[in-house]
This record gives C-alpha cells, sequence and structure tokens, in this order.
C-alpha cells in the first residue's frame, strides 16, 4: 500500500492564501471525495499536488510514500504516478490524441526503450470501448472543440491509459449530463482498485452516487473542517454547507 | 451600400471663417538661414537655440521626401511658397481675453474657447498663427507648482528643465518633418508637472491657422514628474483656402517614474492643410503614456503617435479614430518600442472611409532582444462606406526572443445593408442610419474622450455622414 | 556569377529571352537596406560572387536512389546540378488522354506556344526582379506539365532537384499548366547532397484554368549553408483553385515570394507555409494576394517556429482592387519563438478599394501556451519532448489543410525530423 499524504499544507496564489494548513492520508486501494463551497480551494488542492507553478507552497509538505514531492517537476510527479484529471482541460491544437497519449507513455519507459505500437493501440482502442469513445477520436486533436462530455471522458480515457498510482478527479462531473456522467462514473469504477487511490473533488453529491467514496472530507476556507464516511455527502446534500461553516463562525466570534 | 455615390463637399464649416488681420511680423515665404535668424530675431531667442535651428535645417534640407513608403502627394508641397512665421503684435500671449487684440479674440470666441476654459478646462492656451494669443492657467493649479506656458517663453523662463528634455525624445533628424519643426518652431505649450501632483482638470491648446499658405510649426513638451497626472487636450481648425497650408509639430511627452500623461488631439483641419505631425512619449518605470488620436480633417495627415517604454513594467497605449472623407488621406497608426522587461502597450485603431477618402495605418512594434514579459496588443477596424473607399493596414511587428506576446489584428467591413434596412424599416432615414452605425462603430473608442469632445466628435461624424449618401 | 554557358537543345526564342534575362540582371540594382521590399531582410547576405555553374553530379545513380519521398508518383523527375538524372514518364493512359510531363528543355521546343506563354509571364514584384532575370539567364532545368482539359491525375508528380559541390549554383523550374477541369498534384523536392554552401535560384509558374485545380507543394531542404530564391507566381482561372504550400527545412538564407493573381471569378487560392528557422537560418518571405475580380477567395496561413539565432521575415499583402466585390480574403503569420536570440518580423498588409469585402489578418507571436505546456507536464512528459510536440502541434494545424493524405504522411514525417534536430529533446 502507498500513501499520497497532505500535511499541515500551505499555499498562496500571490498575495492571497488560499489553503491553510490542509491535511489528508490518501492511501491506495481507497477512494476520497472531497465536497466544500466554491472558493473552498478544492481546485486549488489538486493543482498543488500536481505542482502547477502559479501555487506556491508557503509551508506543509505534500508525500508520495514518505517522499517529499514539492520539489518535483510536474512531469515528474506525473511519472511517479500521480495523474490529475483537470476541470478545465487545454485545447492543444494539431496534436492528436493518439500522438498524445503515445508521448505520454513513451515518457515512462527507460531510455532507449521504445513503446510497441501494437501494444499500444490494442491498450488504446480497449480502453475507448470502455468509455464508449469512437475509433476516429483518437485522430482529432487533444480536446480541440470538443463538448464538455467529451472533454471529460478523454480525461478519463488517458487516467486509464497512464494507470496512475493516485488519481485527483477535478470536478469531472461538471458540464456532464446524465449519459455522459453514467460512462465517465463507469470509467472510473473500472479503475478503481487496491493498487489505486483516488481523490474525487466535487461541489455536488450526485458523483457519488456513482462512484461511491470510502471517505468524505468537507472543505472550507483552505481546510479541511469535517470527515467522515459517504454519509456524510449525504448530510451535506440535505443541509447544505451551512452547518459546517458555523464552527469557524464560533471560533472567529470567541 | 456599395452604390451609393458620396458629394463631395463635407460639411465641417465650424472652422471654416476667416476674419482679415494685420500682421506685424512675416519672415515672408521660404525657409533658409535668413528666415531663421529673422524668427531668432523676432524672438529674442538665446545663440543655441539659432544655432539648433540652424542644424535642424541642414538635415530637413538633406533628407529626402519619405515618398518610397508614403504618398507621393508629399511632392505637392512647395516648400518655398510657404510663410513660416506671422505674428500679429507682440511674442508675448496675454493672460485675460480683454488683453487680446479684438480680431483674433473673436476668431477664438466664435470657436468657443473661452467658454470651454469656463467649462471645464484647467488651462487654456491659445495660437493664432506662429503665436500664442493667450495663455492662461487657473490659479489653484499655478499653485501646485504646475508650469503651463508656451515653449517660446519656456526655452528663455524655464531654461533647467526645458533643455533637459527638449529633442530629447525626438531628435530633430528623426525625419524631414520633425527636422523642419526643429529649424522652424514657434509657439506650442511647455507643461511641467512637478512629483506626486496630479492635475484634476485638463489643460488645453487651440491652434488655429488663419493665413493662406502658411505653416504652423509648434513644438510641445509635456514632463510629468515622478507620480505625476496630467491631461493635455488640443483642437485645431483652419479655414478653407484655395492652396496648401501646412501643419508640422513637434510634441514630445516625458513621464518619469510612475507618471500618467493623456494627450488627446481633436484634429479638424479643412481639406487644404498638410498635416504632418511627429508625437513621442517616453514612459519611465511604471509610467503611463496614453495618445487619444482624434483625425477628421486636413488634406493628408501623416501621424504615429509613439511610446518608448523605458523602464520596467511602462505603459503606452494609442487610441486612434480616423475619419478620411473625401479626398483626403488620413495616413496614421502607431509606434510602439519595449525598451524595458514587462512593459506592455496597446493599440486600438478604427478608420472610416468615406467617398474616395482613404484611411491608412501603420503600425510598428518592437521586442528587442533580451526582454521578458513584454506585450503588445493590436487591433485594427476599418470601414469602408462607399464603392470608391479605400483603406490600407501596414504594420511591422519585430519580436525577438521568448517570453514576449504579440498579437495584431485587422478587418475590413462595410456597414452591413440588412443593418441599415433594419433602422430605416423603423423610420430613419439612411443617413441617420449610417450614422448611427458609423457612430457605434466608434463608440467604445469616442467614450475615452472627455465628454466635451466626444458630443463634439459625434456631431462631426453625423455631419460627414450626411454626405456620405446620395 | 557571369553570362552562363548552357548545355543542351534550346529553341532560339529560349536562348534570346535568356540574353535579356542577363542584360536584365545586370541593369537591375541590388537590393539596398532601405528598400521596403526588403525591410528587416539581409540584403549583406546576398553576395553572389563566389558562385558558378556546377559540373555534373559526381554519382548520379545514388542521387537517384536517394529521391524518394512520397512513395507512389504520376510521374518523377530527378535533377543535379541543372541536369536531369533520371526520369519516369507518366503511364501510357495518362499520356494518351494528353498528360504532358516533360523536361522544360524538351518542352521549349515541343510546347513553345504554352511554354513561351507561361514561362516567367508576370514581372516578379514583390522585390527579387533582379533574381528571377538571373533565373531566366542561367542554365535553367526542370519540367513542364500540362494537365488537359478533364483529366484528373490521382497521383502526385513528383520533381527533385539536387545540388552538389562547394558554391554550386542552381535554376529549377517548374511550370504547371492546369487546363479547364483538370486536377494534379505537384510535388517539387529541392536536396542538397552535402553540407557545402550553395546557391539556388527557383521559380514557379503555376497557371490553374476555368475550374481546375491544382495542388502545389515545395519542400525545400537545402543545405544549412545554401543561398536560396524561390519565387512563385499564381495564376487562378474561374472556380478554379489553387493549394500552394512552401515547406522551408533548409538554406542559411531562403527569400521566398508568392504572389496569388485571383483573375476570375470564383477563383480560389490558398497559400500555406511551415518554416523552421534554426541555427543561423534566416528565411524571408514576401506574399502578395491580388484580387482583380469580384468574388474571389484567397487564404494565407504561415506558420514559424524559430530556434537558435533563426529570424524571419513575414511581409504580406491582400490587395482588393477596385470593383473587386464580394472577395473573401484571409491573411495569417503565426510566429513561436523558442529561443532568446530569434527573431520574427510581421508585415501582414492590406489594400483595399472595395467596400463590399471580407478582408481580415492577423499576426501573433508568442512562445508555447503555458497551460497547454502544463497539462502535457501533467501526463509526465518531460518539458522538451513536450515542446516539440507542442511545435509539431502547431505545424500540424497547416498540414492538416493538405487534402491528400498520401501527401500529408511523408511531409509530416520531414518537418517532424528537422524539428528534432533543431529543437532536440
Amino acid at each position: 500500500m502507498k500513501h499520497l499524504k497532505i500535511d499541515n499544507l500551505h499555499v498562496s496564489i500571490g498575495d492571497r492564501e488560499i489553503l491553510r494548513g490542509l491535511s489528508l492520508d490518501l492511501p491506495t486501494g481507497q477512494v476520497h471525495a472531497i465536497m466544500g463551497p466554491n472558493g473552498s480551494g478544492k481546485s486549488t488542492l489538486a493543482k498543488v499536488i500536481a505542482g502547477h507553478p502559479d501555487y506556491t507552497v508557503t509551508s506543509g509538505d505534500i508525500l508520495f510514500d514518505g517522499e517529499s514531492i514539492l520539489v518535483m517537476e510536474p512531469d515528474a510527479r506525473a511519472r511517479q504516478g500521480i495523474f490529475l484529471a483537470f476541470q478545465y482541460p487545454s485545447e492543444i491544437p494539431g496534436v492528436t490524441i493518439a500522438n498524445f497519449l503515445r508521448a505520454a507513455l513513451q515518457a515512462r519507459l527507460p531510455e532507449g526503450e521504445e513503446l510497441e505500437a501494437t501494444e499500444y493501440y490494442a491498450k488504446l482502442y480497449e480502453k475507448m470501448d470502455l468509455l464508449e469513445m469512437p475509433r476516429n477520436f483518437t485522430s482529432r486533436a487533444v480536446n480541440e472543440g470538443f463538448s464538455g462530455g467529451e472533454k471529460k471522458r478523454c480525461e478519463i480515457l488517458q487516467m486509464a491509459m497512464l494507470q496512475p498510482t493516485f488519481a485527483l478527479l477535478d470536478e469531472t462531473d461538471s458540464g456532464l449530463d446524465i449519459d455522459a456522467l453514467k460512462i465517465v462514473s463507469h470509467g472510473v469504477n473500472s479503475l478503481r482498485g487496491p493498487e489505486t487511490g483516488m481523490l474525487v473533488i466535487t461541489h455536488y453529491q450526485r458523483l457519488l452516487n456513482y462512484i461511491v467514496p470510502d471517505f468524505v472530507h468537507v472543505m472550507i476556507n483552505g481546510r479541511i473542517v469535517e470527515s467522515g464516511t459517504k454519509e456524510l455527502a449525504l448530510k451535506l446534500e440535505a443541509e447544505g454547507y451551512d452547518w459546517a461553516t458555523e464552527p469557524e463562525a464560533e471560533a472567529v466570534g470567541a | 451600400m456599395s452604390n451609393t455615390q458620396t458629394q463631395l463637399d463635407i460639411d465641417r464649416e465650424k472652422g471654416n471663417f476667416r476674419y482679415d488681420v494685420d500682421y506685424e511680423f512675416d519672415a515672408g515665404t521660404g525657409l533658409n538661414e535668413k528666415t531663421i535668424d529673422y524668427i531668432c530675431d523676432v524672438k529674442g531667442e538665446p545663440d543655441w537655440i539659432r544655432q539648433f535651428r540652424k542644424d535642424a535645417l541642414k538635415k530637413f534640407l538633406e533628407k529626402p521626401m519619405p515618398t518610397h513608403w508614403a504618398s507621393h502627394d508629399l511632392e505637392n508641397i512647395i516648400f518655398d511658397k510657404i510663410r513660416y512665421y506671422l505674428s500679429q503684435g507682440g511674442q508675448k500671449p496675454k493672460k485675460t481675453w480683454d488683453e487680446v487684440p479684438e480680431d483674433v479674440k473673436r476668431t477664438f470666441e466664435r470657436l468657443g474657447i473661452p467658454e470651454q476654459e469656463r467649462k471645464f478646462l484647467a488651462g487654456v492656451e491659445a495660437q493664432f498663427d506662429s503665436e500664442a494669443a493667450y495663455s492662461n492657467i487657473k490659479e489653484a493649479v499655478g499653485k501646485q507648482g504646475v508650469i503651463f506656458m508656451g515653449s517660446t517663453d519656456a526655452l528663455k523662463e524655464r531654461p533647467e528643465i526645458f533643455r533637459k528634455w527638449f529633442g530629447k525624445v525626438i531628435p530633430t533628424g528623426d525625419n524631414k518633418f520633425s527636422a523642419l519643426n526643429s529649424a522652424a518652431f514657434s509657439g506650442g505649450s511647455f507643461i511641467y508637472v512637478p512629483p506626486g501632483v496630479k492635475v484634476s482638470h485638463p489643460l488645453q491648446a487651440y491652434f488655429r491657422i488663419n493665413a493662406e499658405n502658411f505653416g504652423q510649426f509648434e513644438r510641445t513638451l509635456i514632463i510629468a514628474d515622478e507620480g505625476a497626472e496630467v491631461t493635455y487636450m488640443e483642437g485645431c481648425t483652419a479655414p478653407k483656402f484655395d492652396t496648401a497650408t501646412l501643419h508640422s509639430a513637434v510634441v514630445e511627452l516625458v513621464a518619469l517614474k510612475g507618471a500618467k500623461i493623456q494627450y488627446i488631439t481633436v484634429q479638424n483641419w479643412s481639406n487644404n492643410v498638410f498635416n504632418l505631425v511627429t508625437k513621442r512619449g517616453l514612459a519611465m518605470e511604471d509610467a503611463e503614456v496614453k495618445w487619444i488620436d482624434c483625425n477628421i480633417g486636413s488634406r493628408l495627415t501623416m501621424k504615429y503617435p509613439g511610446v518608448v517604454m523605458k523602464g520596467r513594467r511602462a505603459r503606452g497605449e494609442v487610441i486612434s479614430i480616423a475619419l478620411a472623407g473625401d479626398g483626403q488621406h488620413q495616413d496614421t497608426g502607431a509606434k510602439m518600442v519595449h525598451a524595458a522587461d514587462e512593459t506592455t502597450s496597446n493599440i486600438v485603431s478604427k478608420s472610416i472611409s468615406v467617398g474616395t477618402g482613404r484611411a491608412t495605418y501603420r503600425g510598428l512594434v518592437n521586442i528587442p532582444r533580451h526582454l521578458k514579459g513584454c506585450k503588445n496588443n493590436t487591433e485594427c477596424d476599418a470601414l469602408l462606406i462607399n464603392t470608391s473607399s479605400r483603406t490600407d493596414t501596414y504594420p511591422a511587428i519585430t519580436v525577438r526572443g521568448t517570453g514576449n506576446a504579440c498579437q495584431h489584428e485587422a478587418s475590413v467591413s462595410q456597414v452591413s445593408s440588412e443593418q441599415i434596412f433594419y433602422m430605416q424599416q423603423r423610420g430613419l432615414t439612411e443617413a441617420q442610419a449610417m450614422s448611427l452605425s458609423v457612430n457605434g462603430f466608434v463608440n467604445d473608442l469616442v467614450r475615452q474622450f472627455p465628454m466635451e469632445y466626444s458630443v463634439e466628435l459625434k456631431r462631426l461624424i453625423d455631419l460627414e455622414m450626411e454626405g456620405s449618401v446620395g | 556569377m557571369e553570362g552562363a554557358l548552357v548545355e543542351g537543345q534550346w529553341p532560339e526564342w529560349f536562348v534570346a529571352s535568356r540574353q535579356r534575362g542577363w542584360a536584365d540582371f545586370e541593369k537591375l540594382p541590388a537590393p539596398a537596406p532601405k528598400d521596403e521590399k526588403w525591410r528587416f531582410s539581409k540584403v549583406k547576405a546576398l553576395a553572389l560572387d563566389s558562385f558558378r555553374y556546377p559540373a555534373a553530379v559526381a554519382d548520379a545513380a545514388a542521387l537517384v536512389g536517394r529521391s524518394t519521398g512520397l512513395g507512389e508518383s504520376a510521374a518523377r523527375f530527378v535533377f543535379g546540378n541543372n541536369r536531369l538524372l533520371a526520369a519516369t514518364a507518366p503511364a501510357a493512359e495518362l499520356v494518351k488522354a494528353g498528360l504532358v510531363v516533360m523536361t522544360l528543355e524538351e518542352a521549349a521546343s515541343k510546347h513553345a506556344d504554352l511554354v513561351e506563354k507561361h514561362f516567367m509571364a508576370h514581372e516578379a514584384k514583390l522585390g527579387s526582379a533582379k533574381y528571377a532575370a538571373l533565373h531566366r539567364s542561367g542554365p535553367v532545368n526542370g519540367v513542364f506539365i500540362r494537365v488537359p482539359e478533364n483529366l484528373e491525375v490521382v497521383l502526385p508528380i513528383e520533381i527533385f532537384h539536387w545540388v552538389e559541390g562547394e558554391n554550386s549554383a542552381v535554376f529549377p523550374h517548374t511550370l504547371v499548366v492546369c487546363q479547364r477541369q483538370s486536377k494534379a498534384t505537384v510535388v517539387d523536392c529541392f536536396r542538397s547532397s552535402d553540407d557545402a554552401p550553395a546557391f539556388a535560384c527557383g521559380v514557379n509558374d503555376l497557371v490553374v484554368e476555368e475550374g481546375a485545380k491544382l495542388n502545389y507543394v515545395a519542400v525545400q531542404q537545402w543545405s544549412l549553408a545554401t543561398t536560396a530564391f524561390h519565387l512563385n507566381s499564381t495564376t487562378v482561372g474561374r472556380d478554379a483553385a489553387c493549394l500552394g504550400m512552401q515547406v522551408n527545412l533548409g538554406g542559411k538564407f531562403i527569400r521566398g515570394e508568392s504572389y496569388s493573381r485571383m483573375v476570375a471569378e470564383g477563383a480560389r487560392s490558398d497559400m500555406l507555409s511551415v518554416n523552421i528557422a534554426s541555427g543561423e537560418q534566416m528565411i524571408d518571405q514576401r506574399t502578395f494576394q491580388d484580387h482583380a475580380k469580384p468574388s474571389a477567395t484567397s487564404d494565407l496561413l504561415y506558420q514559424n517556429a524559430l530556434t537558435g539565432k533563426g529570424r524571419t521575415v513575414f511581409s504580406g499583402v491582400i490587395r482588393v482592387e477596385p470593383g473587386a466585390h464580394k472577395t473573401d480574403a484571409y491573411q495569417k503569420v503565426r510566429n513561436i519563438v523558442l529561443s532568446d536570440e530569434a527573431e520574427a518580423n510581421s508585415m501582414p498588409g492590406l489594400e483595399i478599394e472595395a467596400d463590399d469585402v471580407r478582408c481580415t489578418h492577423g499576426a501573433t507571436t508568442s512562445q508555447v501556451d503555458d497551460r497547454e505546456l502544463f497539462y502535457l507536464l501533467a501526463r509526465g512528459i518531460r518539458p522538451e519532448a513536450a515542446q516539440q510536440l507542442l511545435v509539431m502541434g502547431f505545424f500540424n494545424t497547416v498540414l492538416d489543410r493538405l487534402p491528400d493524405a498520401r501527401l500529408r504522411g511523408p511531409i509530416e514525417s520531414l518537418v517532424e525530423a528537422r524539428l528534432k534536430a533543431a529543437l532536440p529533446a
């Protein structure tokens, strides 16, 4: 079992502190969900783990199986096994999905070793079938002109191909209708297993009906204020986030 | 609208009148060393200026006409027939309108200058041919240490500031016409705003050409010291003559650290004026120079306001509207030289060509080597009103090194006939509909002008459009 | 350089034209730095004194063997140092249908009317008239192609021009006449057999008559020490279409001039270019989209990637003549600057004298997009490889415009190989 451990993490963008002492332990074999209102810092957490250059870690640490990854470049983190399914995936004009994924897989091979093309395509087609994607998808430029649903499916396709140790799914449900949500969830669920840990970031409980988490954390103002099992998500759905913000308000008042 | 014919003469009558004036000082026609001596003697200028003028004359004569890229209409300027200095009594401007000689005063009254001064200006200078007839600054502004006077006075009274920057932003030999101005300059404004002073109302200069075959060569120098802010507006008119008149100004702006200068021009010369102007600003660290330029009149205007961004994070901006009426050529543009890291510049140019009018945009954006984080954005939109209208766009963009970004976009369009029909169906005449469309086209830029000017601008556009549909 | 000693059998009219060419070359002034048509260029690069007309290549068979590119072709001609090395004529049924593919030398006699009518019929207006005259005066060789009415030639016609030996000068010429309702694809490949400095002065004349369609691709891979001119003239007739693509991968100083004239309604010209300027390379391109008649379309897309001390110049004009209404013209240059010493100069231009038109142009210069780069990094791709992939993607947006997959694949591979050499991962 491996662990992705976030330890008292403080993160700023410019002068603004967004994460204020966040801690979390995600072992492989588990799915954790992070829920929280807009602006609570959920997406920041995902991007910081992936090493986005806009954010500065002012204190705390991110440990991949006990080793800090803070000094690692984003591509090195990815090869280590961290995968971020972006909330807003970039369009990459002129680069086909097939070429893109091949480059990503090639980067994971030892130097001098070439990716085996037949195996690669066999695997690619298998995963595309799983996500109900037509074959001609591979020759389209990455995310260019994709619908919201296609973008999210493309993210999951990449996750399936790259087989990360830890996957961070940032608002993967946003912009999806119910059919697309089912397909995407099915894809994600098929990747669950003892070798993979997942962090599912979402604003709504809806996604968690399809990707059932082992643990749910509530994030407010850059911190986790409450953790529990999947029932916590239902409570949030029923009562909103107000109850969770109250202790904070009291603390300020006191 | 491609089949509607434009009528030749566009009504822009506001400045088209003339009262006879007796000139006490007249340097005669043609430009040579004697003309320069005459100007220096009349103005009582120090020797260094006399030498400066004579050096400039040499450069002017050496430099060829830039017709390898510019309009051949320039060849129609007969320099020997132009009068280079005309002044009606005295080289010292008056401080109250009552002291201004009657025949000059009534010209400015008719143009509404004293009224505007009372309403919204912090200071006014009114130039009549070669010299300022009137120059005054509101007491409160003067008390802040702001200097606002004619350049003729400034070079004598404030040489310590004047000489430091005079001719430094635009060297004499920058182009043939900056050399001409340097040889023959008279009038124009000198402004110095002390550190931290923010002049809340605009300072205005009004340039009036009254005499035929005349060349007006004012010279303006504005210095905003650290953290200072100032807005300067200039307006200009001339009566319609049969022969060519020349206006060739040089305007230099210096925005020191953190300063902001906004320079607004509404040029409404009559159709016989060659308007060949060199304008450039220097922006030091965190400073901003913004040119807001509206060119409506003249026969040929060549004007490319520039900003040299010399300090880190300096900003330069040119907002330009050009309306080329029948027979006119508005050859305008912008020049942005990025000379420090993280400097940003923005150019928005909109032109309208009516009848046989021709609007040309020329741009230069230069981001030389070893700079980081520089950005330029340029947008040029041209609107063509008639089948015989013409527009050109000639940008030149140089980017060296990685880490900088430049974007240039230009489009040419006409007023959609569907849009005109829609408005006509609602009861507007074709001309009204056209005016509305054209005003809509420039609206986002017009809003950047002070209120009084934007109202005036709209009115001028309406007048132009009335003539454009038949 | 001096007057040419020319081998071969050329008709009188051609010899006379050659003599006029030399006289014009000597008469016309060399470009000066202040010349608008040479703005931002490097006129110093045009010292031609050391170049000479070369002897035959040492090993013709070897060069013919190396002349591989597209695989299947309708006809294939290989030239080296201005001489024909090998020719594969078109299939008999195509010849029977009237397709002519032969050397210019042969055509100058056998199809004198067409060759004389179209050979350099238009003055080179974009700055290189002197070098067009030099081309005319030199030991020109190349291919003449006539595609007869209503014939569609499915496979591309492939032409290779090799230069070999230090200071060799070559004068490749391609003349294509696509007659009414015909269709063809022509590919010129320009290559050096060694790394030596050489001089190439190439011209192509493309004539696309009513309803015809021509795809023309020039893949320039001269040695990195070569100075070259590539001057194009394209004339597109009623409802006809020409797609021209210049791929510049080699050369030290490359001057390209492409002039497209839409001479009748419904004409369409696509002008495309992919350029890699690395090391000390300079690629200087001038274009002209000449709309003389209404309702024609032109669409230009030039893309440059610059690294090392590479420099590019793009200067283009869309010209809409009075009365050319319903013109739809587009012009875009995009630069990606990948090093601190590289310099991109862009001068997109419009000259519009008709009001009912749709004309836009744009120029962008930037580096690779930060967000795109991060997305690739986040998938574990190393920064150098990610940059390569993004630049290749940038070029693919142009290569995607090639209508024929058979062309696209090999050209993409050449671009990719050059990019990998210029931007090592």
